[in-house]
């Protein structure tokens, strides 16, 4: 990778774009004061839908999906299910509830439904570590984008990228930066979609719905060169399969950024149908990653390259570039592509490395370290404990241990097993208590990582808890160990009980 | 006389009467049709497929596409917006028509 050019256009296309974003946000600020944003101004349905969708959108959206669906073919479909079904559990089983309940954060919300401190610090651990490993994933594909723009090898792409990051990040921080996640939807839609236009067009597909026409590809493939991309189960069986959307769905209904996105909207019923639009937005770019991945693979075949499998998995995250390069795209929609991906992932690092932050402050050291402390220091611990996150996640983004996807579904899966459970049995199971709240997420978290620890040891264990699907089986044992350990302990406080019966179930009533 | 403990008894698979027992029953059939489709079409799949995996399933072209690819990878995102319309529409009713029992805005 050391002899590739510099891409220049591409980077001052980038740097253009995350310029113009500080920029607007200020511009924004001046204009609305101090409550723009999260909270303030009224948005609307489909404004919500895609301030829903822009926070959703990651490096593993962007780049993963299609790196994975590359490499497996249908069988990563799974990732293209389980992040957009996971939606309708969030919707049907949560959204009206968790916000009749009124708590606006993960920890919150499990330390004040559970009554107890313990549980809170266990959800504020479990949160901050959801962040580090989503982050992590984020920021292997900030060094990939950046050492394919420089030039450079993956090491120097992620201290440069990493350190624009954190810049970018402790930048809006200062200057109070409004986000504005509509805008950023926009962006990040028009840079994915507009270059598979182009693709689609070179290729002499149907390109005005790329979406759409790539299936002249998958038939070429398979026509022109015996590949079958389509084929189901090449790639894992269908328990992998399943274990793996299933874990993908849980965990979306149980990731706290997402969670937490129900109290921006004014009411319920816009909230729910907030999210309708949002679960379309996002629909949009999963139904475009499989036709990056299904030209990539053609225009490799047709240039008769053919990378061993180790080759291929090593470039397979930016294999949305590699298509745009290969398809001989204009220098400048590759540019705005790169800039897409880029965006995508600096936007959910700084959200996460807020929320991560915000919740070591709050839930760790203002609610059991010190909760005398004042605005003023729990405001400087927040700043401090950002840039460790940012340090810690760096270090372990040296070596990434995995794909951008997998890397994030293990997020997923710690999600899945630990916060589902308990929101889920929190919401709709008042008898369940603080014993076995905190009892059923240390279970979850040893499920999560039992596959890499026990693994060597027993092997079923990585066979039956995959430590990016562990969730197929992990998430029923939590419930029924919630279940048990709460039915041999006392009832929870007849308040809570009260308030869940009369506030968040029989508000109508 | 209801005792407390059963007053304020909440469990998804005993509701209440009222508006919860409404609202679970659709809570339900949604799950019904998200995991049927979900993960009945993959069983689906599976059962079909003969030694390389194909079937009826994998062999018909639909829109351009192999029809089991089709299914999983346009049709059932769109399936779940349909879902999640079709539940938006009907708790927006069941609120309303809840709240005018109550003599009270709905939310």
């Amino acid at each position: 990778m050391t002899k590739d050019p510099v891409s220049v256009w591409p980077l001052v296309i980038v740097v253009g774009v995350l310029i113009a974003f500080v920029m607007a946000g200020l511009r924004a600020k001046a204009r609305e004061g101090a409550d723009y944003g999260f909270g303030g101004r009224y948005i609307g349905r489909i404004g919500g839908g895609a301030a829903i969708a822009s926070n959703w959108m990651s490096a593993a959206s962007f780049l993963g999906m299609a790196g994975l669906l590359y490499l497996q073919g249908y069988f990563a479909l799974a990732y293209v299910i389980g992040w957009t079904g996971g939606y309708v559990l969030l919707l049907v089983l949560m959204s009206g509830q968790i916000r009749r309940f009124g708590k606006y954060t993960t920890p919150d919300f499990v330390g004040d439904r559970y009554a107890s401190p313990a549980a809170r610090l266990i959800a504020a651990i479990v949160s901050i570590t959801i962040s580090i490993i989503y982050c992590v994933a984020q920021f292997k594909g900030i060094g990939m984008v950046f050492a394919w723009l420089m030039g450079s090898d993956y090491t120097t792409g992620l201290l440069v990228g990493g350190g624009a990051v954190v810049s970018y990040v402790v930048i809006c921080g200062m200057l109070g930066v409004a986000r504005n996640q509509q805008m950023q939807y926009f962006v990040l839609i028009v840079s994915f979609i507009v270059p598979l236009m182009f693709l689609a067009y070179r290729l002499g597909y149907f390109w005005l719905i790329p979406q759409f026409g790539y299936g002249e590809g998958v038939q070429d493939l398979a026509r022109e060169f015996r590949i079958d991309f389509a084929s189901p189960f090449a790639s894992g069986s269908l328990f992998q399969w399943c274990a793996l959307c299933f874990t993908l769905m849980v965990g979306t209904a149980g990731l706290p950024h997402v969670l937490s996105r129900f109290y921006v909207l004014p009411n319920i019923r816009d909230a729910r149908w907030s999210l309708v639009w949002g679960l379309f937005f996002i629909a949009l770019i999963y139904w475009s990653a499989p036709a990056y991945a299904v030209f990539a693979r053609l225009f490799e075949a047709r240039g008769g390259m053919v990378h061993d499998p180790a080759v291929a998995a090593k470039m397979a995250d930016i294999v949305v570039l590699k298509a745009a390069v290969m398809g001989g795209l204009p220098v400048w929609v590759v540019g705005i592509l790169a800039a897409g991906a880029v965006s995508a992932a600096f936007f959910t690092v700084a959200g996460l490395l807020m929320t991560g932050a915000a919740s070591f402050s709050h839930d760790i050291y203002y609610r059991l370290i010190n909760p005398r402390a004042s605005e003023a220091r729990k405001m400087a611990i927040a700043k401090g404990s950002s840039l460790a996150l940012a340090g810690i996640i760096m270090l372990l983004a040296v070596n990434p241990p995995a794909l951008i996807a997998e890397i994030t579904a293990v997020a997923f899966a710690l999600a899945g097993n630990t916060i589902f459970p308990v929101f889920l049995m929190g919401i709709w199971w008042g008898r369940a208590n603080r014993q076995g709240a905190i009892a059923g997420m240390l279970t979850g978290i040893v499920i999560t990582f039992s596959a890499p620890l026990l693994g060597g040891v027993v092997p079923v264990v990585a066979e039956i808890f995959p430590v990016t699907a562990s969730a197929l089986c992990g998430a029923p044992i939590v419930i029924a160990v919630m279940i048990a350990v709460s039915l041999m302990t006392p009832p929870p406080p007849e308040e809570m009980r009260r308030f869940l019966a009369e506030k968040v179930h029989g508000h109508l009533d | 006389m209801k005792g407390p403990q059963e007053r304020y008894d909440v469990n998804l698979f005993k509701p209440k009467k009222g508006y919860m027992r409404d609202e679970v029953r659709i809570i339900l059939l949604i799950l019904v049709g998200w995991g049927g489709a979900t993960f009945g079409f993959q069983f689906l799949l599976r059962l079909l497929g003969d030694a390389r995996g194909e079937s009826l399933l994998t062999l018909r072209t639909f829109f351009t596409l192999p029809f089991h690819f089709w299914f999983t990878g346009q049709f059932l995102p769109l399936w779940f917006i349909l879902l999640c319309v079709i539940f938006n529409i009907y708790i927006d009713r069941l609120t309303e028509s809840h709240s005018r029992r109550r003599d009270k805005s709905y939310d």
